[in-house]
């Protein structure tokens, strides 16, 4: 199907607008990332600064033991993001499709947990860690993840699932499939735009996490990559140089991950196999 | 922990289960049963040593440390460095449980906060006296311990410190000034602000909104923070000396203009290393980088004498030392005592003195260092000499508190030098009240006990219909209650300990002088809350901040997502540039927004005043710019995970729609509004929700651009306030009680929003 002319052009004038608005900040972390001599500011606008090079680069890989927190950060959010999509696609497929006593209390008590300043549970939380004996394990760390991206995985699943109608599955219950067939082999893979979602944003609760992360974890081996960045930040004398550094490639894996998925949320599936 | 036990009822009980564990004994015993009780290696000896140490100074410690495991092989000790900041939380926390490294390393002041918490030791048993006398007496820090024992020594200090000086860049200012007025000419000679950015040049730079480091400018007019009085340290600061301090400094820049408008640390610490001002005032910490920085040609001397009082501006002085975690116990505290032995000994703290330029805390290596020809060390030991001791006292907290927002009220002018000063003493003296407050339990307890006990049975008999028809259901709907419980279980399982604890807490009086040993008292806390003015406006400005950024964060997301929606060439070249602001940590791109923010030399008015035409607007400086500023950068981070959840939500939309309404000649703003809307409509609303929610407790951008709630406290939102009353004044019951009523709040808004859009409905 062709669009107007106009339409194409007004389509990529927002866009354009739009990327630069996203762009120079984050080009601005680069900027600071090849700068000499550990400047957080400039006094110009340019994006390549003089005497730029890439020295925080090859200190990071280097001198920094930056590939153990690449390993552990990688390992820490992929668990999650495995627990997080496989309870949040079953539970929220529950919430959706069945109407059973305490499912609008569990909704609720769901956002609940989002409510309170996540800042304040530090206290009692590291108390909970420490009499549980999880400090400085990745197991405590995981399950604290999990459960903080479940709210909104859980909701966005059941938002999913709602949009899916009730008429497929009803159809392939017919045709002989299980209660749980059905789901698996008809809902589930039209959900996968809601799986998309729920993978990316589990993954970036346990990839750029912090708070949580600095109190759990007490050796420089076990840090994630968020603690190990900011052990380069220190009251009025931070290494900007490498901090930039490591924050660019920090957010490659995201970006990557991101791309790698998007086409799952852009490939203009569509739903007609129904007509209501 | 005392034992108390007058209160026998609900409340208490409670307690009780926290402190001995019942509680979490009985949810997490599976857990525990796994992975809790792996038996651990006992040799060699572990000591844990937490430090803030900068990077070059790590590097030497981390030589001495492997030379002292080398020494003794059954010792490993296991060091990690935390922010300041972050150390006394960390610590405080570690240490209230019960756990915590042995040792801990940082600059004096904190102990005038870990000593009323009694989480640190006396170390004066491990050391012989004639050990002691070896050390200047400023490094050794005495105190009330942990069960109020005086005179006990709570830090050994390896190097004294902390204090500002001049720095001057030889290529420009060739003179070293010796008094204000020759300091002030030399400025102004060597500021030029002519011609374009990068030829601009200012005379004299420093952190200027920040107090500490206008107290030079206070001890050179002959003021200080603080008096001895019979009632113990009041603040001093209502003096006319100070009234003359805070005149002089900010006639510098409105007067002589010799430093930029809103000059922050890291915007006097860029200008000076790009050889764009002539001399910088900034502490030790910071001299090496300037020495050998190959831009410029640095040079430490003392700070000058001020002119009309002949006094030299004297800069707070502060040792650096270990204390000895109170949870470290015999052979533990004995070994961590060794290390602090190595560590502060004669030999270690000349390699220090000889790498990094440190004033070491032993009498006779500091005379040698006066004595010494390096000129940077000579300068130090000339200033810490004219310096003044820092208070250890954790009431200086409460001072700085007090004097930042006025200052900077001063600052952008809407106060006048002596207003300033007055408010500042009397906030002092209401900060320092509060943080020593002293609550007891009073029979409101009773009430609050049999208050719960009733909402408890209340609550059991108004849903005693549910709990029976959810005993039958669950036979009935088993399927679903199969699928919801994992979720469900790793969501209660984390939530609920910390939950519980912190209601007990919003009714206790946890503080600096209760911090082990809290009680609950009642309903004070709430009763703060609601007393303080301040709490409405916040309140308000939540709310407003909230509304704004997550509208423009929704609507900018619905737009991207619909742009993209389409036949679009270069679609996945956008989706990468789109996805950035969310990529990247929110911790680093928030602060490269605050300098995009700075007056002078930010993005924003360098585009808007230079190439739109726009007036220059004082971004950080001016409270309703600086909010708005916090409110950009958030949407900015906020847009594109709507985008993302909006692009997966119309995949969702049958095409066929859209093929009928164009049949039906819809425009396409129709088609946007009956179609899209609506069918987005389950995706959206959770993620709305939950953006509220979110945006509502965001205190990352509001800390990092406003610089924790700059100018003059009037960006907070409710929790950076919460934040900052728990952290900075250690009002930890007060917190919990704010952080309850934040919940209420929310709580109300959602379950009105959500009944509204009738979000938990199911489809089936």
């Amino acid at each position: 199907m062709k669009e107007s002319k106009a339409i194409t052009y007004t389509r990529h004038a927002v866009l354009i607008l739009f990327s630069l608005f996203a762009l120079y900040p984050a080009l601005n972390v680069l900027s600071i990332s090849l700068r000499p001599g550990d400047r957080l500011r400039s006094t110009d606008l340019s994006i390549i600064p003089a005497n730029w090079n890439f020295d925080s680069y090859i200190k990071l890989f280097t001198e920094q033991p930056f590939l153990t927190w690449l390993g552990n950060s990688l390992l820490v959010s992929l668990l999650v993001t495995i627990f997080g999509v496989t309870l949040a696609s079953i539970g929220g497929y529950a919430f959706s499709r069945f109407r059973f006593v305490g499912r609008g209390a569990g909704m609720a008590t769901l956002l609940t947990t989002q409510m309170f300043p996540a800042t304040m549970l530090m206290l009692p939380l590291y108390v909970m860690i420490a009499r549980l004996h999880l400090v400085d394990t990745f197991l405590g760390l995981m399950l604290f993840y999990t459960a903080t991206a479940m709210p909104f995985c859980l909701w966005q699943m059941k938002g999913f699932y709602d949009t899916i109608p009730v008429s497929l599955e009803e159809a392939a219950r017919i045709d002989g499939c299980s209660r749980w067939q059905a789901f698996t082999r008809v809902t589930l893979p039209l959900a996968l735009p809601g799986l998309v979602i729920t993978a990316l944003f589990s993954f970036m609760t346990a990839w750029s996490e912090y708070l949580v992360a600095a109190q759990v974890l007490q050796t420089s081996d076990n840090f994630t990559l968020p603690l190990g960045l900011k052990s380069f930040q220190e009251t009025m004398s931070t290494q900007w140089g490498l901090y930039a550094a490591g924050a660019i490639i920090v957010s490659l894996p995201v970006v990557a991950l991101f791309m790698l998925l998007s086409r799952y949320l852009v490939s203009g599936m569509t739903l007609g196999a129904v007509k209501e | 922990m005392t034992g108390r036990s007058h209160q026998s009822s609900q409340i208490h009980f409670l307690l009780q289960c926290f402190r001995s564990d019942i509680i979490s004994l009985m949810l997490f015993a599976p857990i525990l049963a796994t992975i809790g009780c792996q038996p651990e290696d006992q040799s060699p000896q572990v000591v844990t040593l937490w430090h803030q140490m900068t990077a070059a100074e790590r590097t030497v410690l981390e030589k001495q440390i492997a030379r002292y495991e080398a020494l003794h092989p059954d010792i490993h000790v296991n060091t990690l460095y935390k922010e300041t900041e972050e150390l006394r939380s960390g610590f405080q926390a570690a240490a209230l449980a019960g756990t915590g490294p042995d040792l801990v390393y940082g600059p004096s002041d904190a102990v005038g906060a870990f000593a009323p918490m009694g989480i640190i030791q006396d170390m004066r048993p491990f050391f012989s006296s004639d050990e002691l006398a070896e050390f200047t007496q400023e490094s050794l820090i005495e105190g009330d311990s942990e069960n109020g024992k005086p005179n006990s020594l709570l830090l050994v200090g390896d190097r004294v410190g902390n204090h500002l000086a001049l720095v001057i860049n030889r290529n420009i200012a060739k003179s070293i000034p010796q008094n204000t007025n020759e300091l002030i000419r030399l400025a102004t000679d060597h500021t030029s602000l002519s011609g374009n950015l990068g030829l601009k040049q200012y005379g004299l730079v420093f952190n200027f909104i920040e107090p500490f480091f206008i107290i030079p400018f206070i001890t050179g007019h002959g003021g200080w923070v603080f008096e001895q009085s019979e009632d113990g340290l009041l603040p001093a600061l209502d003096s006319d000396e100070v009234i003359q301090s805070l005149q002089f400094v900010t006639d510098l820049r409105n007067k002589y203009r010799v430093l930029p408008e809103g000059c922050d640390y890291e915007m006097a610490d860029t200008l000076f290393k790009s050889g764009q001002a002539a001399m910088i005032i900034n502490g030790d910490w910071s001299w090496g980088d300037y020495l050998n920085n190959p831009d410029i040609d640095a040079i430490v001397v003392p700070l000058p004498i001020v002119t009309s009082t002949g006094r030299p501006m004297s800069p707070m002085v502060a040792p650096r030392g270990y204390s000895l975690n109170v949870n470290s116990e015999q052979d533990q505290a004995i070994a961590a005592m060794d290390l602090v032995r190595f560590l502060t000994s004669a030999e270690v703290q000349m390699e220090f003195m000889n790498s990094l330029k440190t004033l070491p805390s032993r009498k006779v290596l500091l005379a040698a260092a006066e004595a010494s020809d390096d000129p940077t060390l000579q300068a130090s030991a000339a200033q810490r000499k004219r310096g003044t001791p820092m208070p250890v006292e954790a009431e200086l907290r409460g001072v700085w508190e007090a004097m930042r927002p006025h200052y900077q009220a001063l600052l952008n002018g809407s106060t006048t030098p002596a207003t300033a000063a007055k408010k500042m003493q009397l906030d002092a003296k209401v900060n320092i009240s509060r943080m020593n407050a002293e609550l007891k339990p009073g029979p409101i307890v009773w009430v609050i006990q049999g208050v719960a006990i009733l909402v408890a049975v209340f609550f059991l008999w108004w849903q005693r219909h549910n709990f029976r028809r959810f005993l039958g259901d669950l036979k009935q709907n088993r399927f679903a209650y199969l699928l919801v419980a994992p979720a469900m279980i790793v969501l209660v399982l984390t939530i609920i300990y910390p939950f519980l604890y912190n209601i007990v807490l919003s009714f206790s009086n946890m503080s600096l002088r209760h911090f082990r040993d809290w009680d609950v008292t009642g309903l004070h806390n709430y009763q703060e809350v609601f007393v303080e003015p301040v709490f409405f406006i916040v309140f308000l400005k939540t709310i407003l901040w909230t509304l704004i950024c997550v509208a423009f964060s929704v609507a900018i997301g619905l737009l991207l997502a619909a742009a993209l929606n389409g036949p679009v060439r270069g679609k996945s070249l956008y989706q990468l540039v789109l996805i950035l602001p969310w990529a990247i940590p929110a911790y680093i791109t928030a602060l490269t927004w605050r300098g995009m923010f700075d007056y002078e030399y930010g993005a924003m008015n360098l585009v808007g005043n230079g190439v739109l035409g726009l007036p220059m607007v004082n971004w950080l400086g001016e409270p309703t710019a600086a909010f708005a500023a916090c409110i950009i950068t958030n949407i900015w981070l906020g847009f594109p995970f709507m985008m993302v959840i909006a692009l997966g939500g119309m995949q969702g939309i049958p095409r066929d729609l859209y093929e009928a309404a164009r049949i039906d000649r819809v425009s396409r703003w129709g088609q946007f509004r009956h179609i899209t809307l609506p069918m987005l409509k389950p995706v959206l609303i959770p993620a709305i929700t939950l953006g509220t929610i979110w945006t509502f407790n965001n205190l990352n951008v509001i800390w990092l651009v406003s610089a924790g709630g700059q100018p003059s406290d009037k960006t907070h939102i409710l929790v950076s306030y919460v934040y900052k009353a728990v952290f900075n004044l250690y009002r930890y019951g007060y917190g919990a009680a704010l952080s309850m009523v934040i919940f209420a709040l929310l709580l109300v808004f959602s379950l009105v929003f959500l009944n509204r859009t009738k979000a938990t409905d199911a489809v089936a």
